[in-house]
């Protein structure tokens, strides 16, 4: 294997964990108590329902999709251009967040950005008399952080005043400050492009530039050891994750049981063993070995873990029932009809099987059409009486057509590559979904059934890697692609026995949730460390191969992090965090226990007034110079990236941290298109597509998660 | 229900007068300082239909008393100049260029911009006719829209002149000719400079706007020029300048064959060029338009041009000629369109041009 355990782990370990995880919480949580307010909820629906897991696992699937199609993602480059776009953006979308859990909106906040970066501009000017109040940027720094406190204290002041929505409000203030650009730009410079800040220089420019515009140059630092940290942070990191999900999953025993520990200890070792043998032997039949040691070392160390602390189970005798034999077996015939396809195609035809498209062109895009016609049909009323009729008929040609016209638009766009790809891709994944679902109902059956179907799971994984490293022609997917695919299949094996001799919670344990949540945590922790290295160092390999374009880390990275983290803790683990929460649930409810209603939602909109005089600072000092126009229209991006973030419209519900990796999203969507180099008129629809599937996948996953409670 | 919907009515009604009113002080006030701002596009937009005559009754006559002093002709000429104008750095100084062309003469002028709205600047144009304009000069981002109002006001015999777009249909109007640059011919232009610069191999045309047909020309210009390859992508808006640079970061390091760089406008030139700057590759950059800190950068030859079109003359050209049209029947063109551009702006002369755009009127 390779140095490196691939950025893609996530994306196919969220996958298949989600076959596993479905079926064992679902099956958890069926048999709980019979007062649904108690209800234990398992590992994997706790997880699924908090608001920003749909918004992380389509962040990795956008990245891993782009990590297959452009060469510059997934490298520190590529992710360094990701934060860089995503901060400004990111900054806005946490605060907006947070107003919007309140259940209010800024349209202001795009328009904002820009005015509080000009006001600071034009107090630091000093060009004589009209032309700017010549003022240190000590002075001029904080003095505009006042302006925009204040704009946000009279932004939720008339709100809360007034009575009147939000909307309307704060849009009137979004022209306010569309006109105040322009026309004190105007008034005062009789320039619309408001510069230099760098005219501060001596009053204070030196010393604020720094910390609004400090670029981190990447290759400057060495660090030899970096690959050795990155691929030992993911799996310590990730070793820890998965032991607070098995603390979390299984059911402690009463008595310990030693040799369980010894067990655990000699996986510990023998996986230590042999990525060190790893490192040193490479070669085809050596890498086998080592994968094979990996797996027992793996079986070893969890089986220990369950030997050592969890309860045993009966493993029962019932194996398949006609049910999930066909959907095991549907599953296993999809993934090995796309790993069918994918290697005809490119056997068939070494250049090109376009002709083959084109000739298929027209039914492909007829059977899409049938396909979406057939979707309606399914979902429409009926054809009782007319009415109903009539506007069954309408959808079903609307959805009809528009499958056809997506298939067709697909058809015209797609290289031989991409057919491929996106075809062994939704093969895999249709047959990974239904194989999750033959987990789930083979875990009702018994845990051996389970246990059978995610066997079964895992070795379609086995030979989906084979299949990917022997075909594949790009380095990244024969090398790492491959190590994440088995790596998945290895840890889904591993699941699927330890479940089947293990007996699943279905109680609250405070003890046990507490110790996985600090593994989680301290998991969590070292992964990022891993990746800290890996993107912040080089190597002096790297540098000879002169692989490395330059990646500038800049303070708005920082700024961006720092603020995501202050604004997931303020929501989650403060007083008025959870204020935030009952004002924007329900406004009057929220008042009569108590809560300031009025001051938190003023608050709020005093944040986000922070937040936009961070922006427009963090754009100022790095552009210099100002457009007015800066910022304007960019609302709408925030709120889209707080909602793909988990945030509802409605209020009351919703995530900072979902906000902040909704940015990312919006970011990688953004890029992704010039990286791939496709064709850029394509650009906002793809961006739409993305938007819409990212905001279903999440909808379903947590209207899913829940239904699976009693 | 219906009693609130008459009072909102009532409302918009007053609101309308009022901003009505307020439209007919901003011709006022541009005619007093030619470089005063304050005749804001908003009020023009609004005082389109309902008042044409309460605006223009009023004001020749205050402002022929002014004029009449130290001027021999057309006293009470209004023009009208019907733009798609969103105000921004490039049509601040065009409207300069007309307010100063205005001042000489001695004219009224009024200066409509409609912030790329079509609907409104065919409003605005046929509320020009119906107030009886002396002439009309309109730029024509989308012509469907707004010719049959021009050949309206042909019809009725106001001289007619396009301005800055519509190169390919003021002789379909009937309009005298087209003061303006041609998009393609510009960006021919810019093909030039990059060969005679000999530097760059494979141009990444960035376009920061994604269906303007104009910035479209642009790159398409280039490309015939050019004697290596072009790639004509949409990047993102200059309202967004960090993403901007982030996306033509991104293409620049998707393909390291990019050697240079064309941004159809002035901001996305600079974020081309922080882009290149990031990455720390050799990229040649030209520009279009001018903003002050595209000309530091030409002055510090990190841009290598950019391709000025000389907008103060498309303001001020069309005064002038609607003027000797008026006063004279001279027209001049031929016909043929009035090219203003392209101008180039280079190391050479990015100093002397520096001076001018500090004076706002380059």
């Amino acid at each position: 294997m390779t140095d490196s355990v691939a950025e893609t782990e996530i994306a196919v370990v969220v996958d298949e964990a989600d076959a596993a995880a479905i079926a064992a919480e679902t099956e958890a949580t069926a048999v709980a108590g019979a007062d649904e307010r108690l209800a234990y909820q398992g590992v994997f629906q706790r997880l699924l329902i908090r608001p920003e897991v749909g918004a992380i696992i389509g962040a990795v699937a956008i990245w891993a999709f782009f990590w297959a199609v452009a060469n510059t993602f997934g490298v520190a480059t590529g992710f360094g251009s990701i934060l860089d776009g995503a901060a400004p953006l990111g900054i806005m979308a946490v605060a907006v967040s947070l107003l919007m859990i309140g259940g209010e909106f800024d349209l202001s906040a795009g328009a904002a950005t820009g005015t509080f970066g000009i006001i600071t501009i034009l107090l630091v000017k000093d060009v004589g008399e009209l032309g700017g109040a010549g003022l240190s940027l000590h002075i001029a720094i904080p003095l505009s952080l006042v302006v925009a406190l204040g704009m946000g204290y009279a932004n939720g002041t008339v709100v809360e005043k007034t009575g009147l929505p939000s909307f309307i409000v704060t849009l009137a203030t979004f022209f306010v400050y569309r006109g105040f650009k322009l026309g004190f730009s105007k008034l005062i410079i009789d320039n619309i492009s408001v510069g230099r800040i760098d005219e501060g220089q001596g009053r204070g420019y030196d010393f604020w530039r720094p910390i609004f515009d400090g670029v981190w140059a990447r290759n400057d630092p060495l660090l030899e050891s970096r690959d050795a940290l990155w691929l030992l942070g993911w799996l310590i990191g990730g070793s820890l994750i998965a032991i607070a999900i098995y603390e979390m999953n299984f059911r402690r025993a009463q008595k310990q049981n030693p040799i369980g520990a010894f067990v655990m200890l000699a996986g510990i070792v023998g996986a230590a063993a042999t990525i060190w043998y790893m490192h040193n032997f490479d070669g085809r039949t050596e890498n086998t070995l080592a994968s094979a040691l990996l797996l027992v070392a793996a079986l070893a160390g969890f089986g220990g873990l369950a030997l050592w602390r969890y309860e045993r189970q009966k493993i029962g005798s019932t194996l398949f029932t006609n049910e999930t034999l066909t959907w095991t077996l549907a599953g296993v015939a999809s993934i090995a009809i796309g790993i069918l396809i994918a290697g005809a195609l490119d056997m068939e035809a070494q250049q090109s099987v376009l002709a083959l498209v084109d000739a298929l062109a027209w039914p492909l895009v007829l059977a899409g059409g049938a396909l979406g016609v057939f979707m309606a049909y399914r979902s429409v009323a009926g054809f009782e009486d007319q009415q109903t009729a009539i506007r069954s008929v309408v959808t079903m040609v609307a959805l009809g057509a528009a499958s056809a016209f997506g298939v067709y638009g697909f058809m015209f766009m797609t290289t031989e590559q991409g057919l491929r790809a996106i075809l062994l891709g939704a093969f895999v994944i249709g047959g990974l979904i239904v194989l999750a679902i033959a987990a789930y109902k083979a875990g009702r059956v018994s845990p051996a059934a389970r246990f059978l179907v995610l066997t079964a799971t895992s070795l379609m994984g086995l030979w989906l890697a084979w299949f990917v490293q022997g075909q594949s022609r790009s380095v990244k997917f024969r090398t790492e692609a491959f190590s994440v695919i088995l790596l998945a299949a290895a840890m889904v094996f591993v699941w699927g026995a330890v479940s089947m001799f293990f007996a699943t919670r279905h109680e609250d344990d405070p003890v046990a949730a507490r110790l996985s949540g600090q593994a989680a945590k301290l998991g969590v922790a070292i992964v990022g460390v891993g990746m800290l290295t890996r993107l912040l160092f080089t190597t002096e390999a790297e540098q000879a191969l002169g692989r490395t374009n330059p990646v500038n880390f800049r303070m708005s990275v920082l700024w961006f992090i720092g603020f995501a983290v202050f604004a997931t803790w303020l929501l989650g683990s403060t007083k008025f965090g959870s204020w935030i929460f009952a004002v924007g649930g329900n406004k009057q409810a929220a008042r009569q226990i108590g809560v300031p209603a009025a001051r938190t939602k003023t608050q709020l909109f005093m944040i986000v007034g922070v937040a936009a005089w961070l922006v427009g600072l963090l754009l100022a000092f790095r552009l210099n110079t100002l457009q007015s126009g800066t910022g304007n229209g960019l609302e709408f991006e925030y709120i889209i990236a707080a909602v793909v973030g988990g945030t509802l419209l409605t209020g009351g519900y919703g995530s900072a941290f979902g906000a902040a990796i909704g940015a990312i999203i919006m970011s990688m969507s953004k890029l992704g298109i010039p990286a791939s180099q496709w064709n850029s008129d394509w650009r906002f629809a793809f961006l739409g597509t993305i938007l819409l599937l990212a905001v279903i996948a999440n909808n379903f996953i947590k209207t899913k998660a829940e239904a699976a409670g009693p | 229900m219906s009693t609130a919907l008459k009072r909102l009515l009532a409302l918009l009604f007053a609101f309308s007068l009022v901003s009505a009113a307020c439209g007919s002080n901003a011709p006022e006030e541009a005619d007093d300082g030619g470089g005063d701002d304050s005749a804001e596009p908003t009020d023009d937009g609004s005082d389109d239909s309902s008042d044409d005559d309460g605006d223009d009754s009023a004001e020749p006559s205050d402002d022929g008393d002014d004029g009449e002093v130290d001027l021999v002709q057309g006293t009470d000429l209004t023009f009208y100049m019907i733009t798609h104008s969103d105000e921004g750095p490039f049509w601040s100084v065009l409207k300069r260029g007309a307010d100063q062309a205005a001042e000489d003469l001695g004219v009224e002028l009024v200066w409509q911009g409609s912030n790329n709205d079509p609907a409104v600047q065919a409003q605005d144009i046929d509320a020009a006719v119906a107030a009886g304009a002396d002439g009309i000069a309109a730029s024509l981002p989308s012509p469907d829209q707004l010719i049959p109002g021009l050949q309206a006001a042909v019809a009725a015999g106001i001289p007619v002149y396009t301005l800055n777009s519509g190169v390919n249909d003021y002789q379909d109007i009937g309009a005298t000719t087209h003061v303006g640059q041609t998009e393609v011919i510009a960006g021919n232009g810019a093909g030039q400079r990059f060969n005679a610069d000999g530097s760059a191999t494979k141009i990444l045309c960035g376009r920061q706007e994604q269906d303007n047909v104009a910035l479209n020309e642009r790159c398409d210009g280039l490309a015939e020029t050019f004697e290596g390859e072009v790639i004509s992508e949409f990047m993102d808006l200059d309202a967004d300048q960090t993403a901007q640079q982030a996306a033509i970061r991104a293409a620049m390091e998707a393909d390291p064959d990019i050697d240079g760089f064309m941004g159809v406008g002035p901001v996305i030139a600079m974020s081309g060029l922080r882009a290149a700057q990031d990455l720390g590759r050799d990229v040649v950059v030209g520009g279009f338009d001018i903003t002050p800190e595209l000309i530091d950068a030409i002055e510090a030859g990190d841009v290598l041009f950019t391709v000025d079109q000389q907008q103060y003359l498309q303001g001020y050209m069309p005064v002038l000629l609607m003027f000797l049209e008026v006063t004279n029947k001279n027209t001049l063109g031929g016909g043929l369109p009035i090219l203003t551009g392209p101008g180039f702006v280079t190391q050479d002369n990015a100093a002397d041009v520096k001076a001018l755009v500090a004076a706002g009127t380059r």
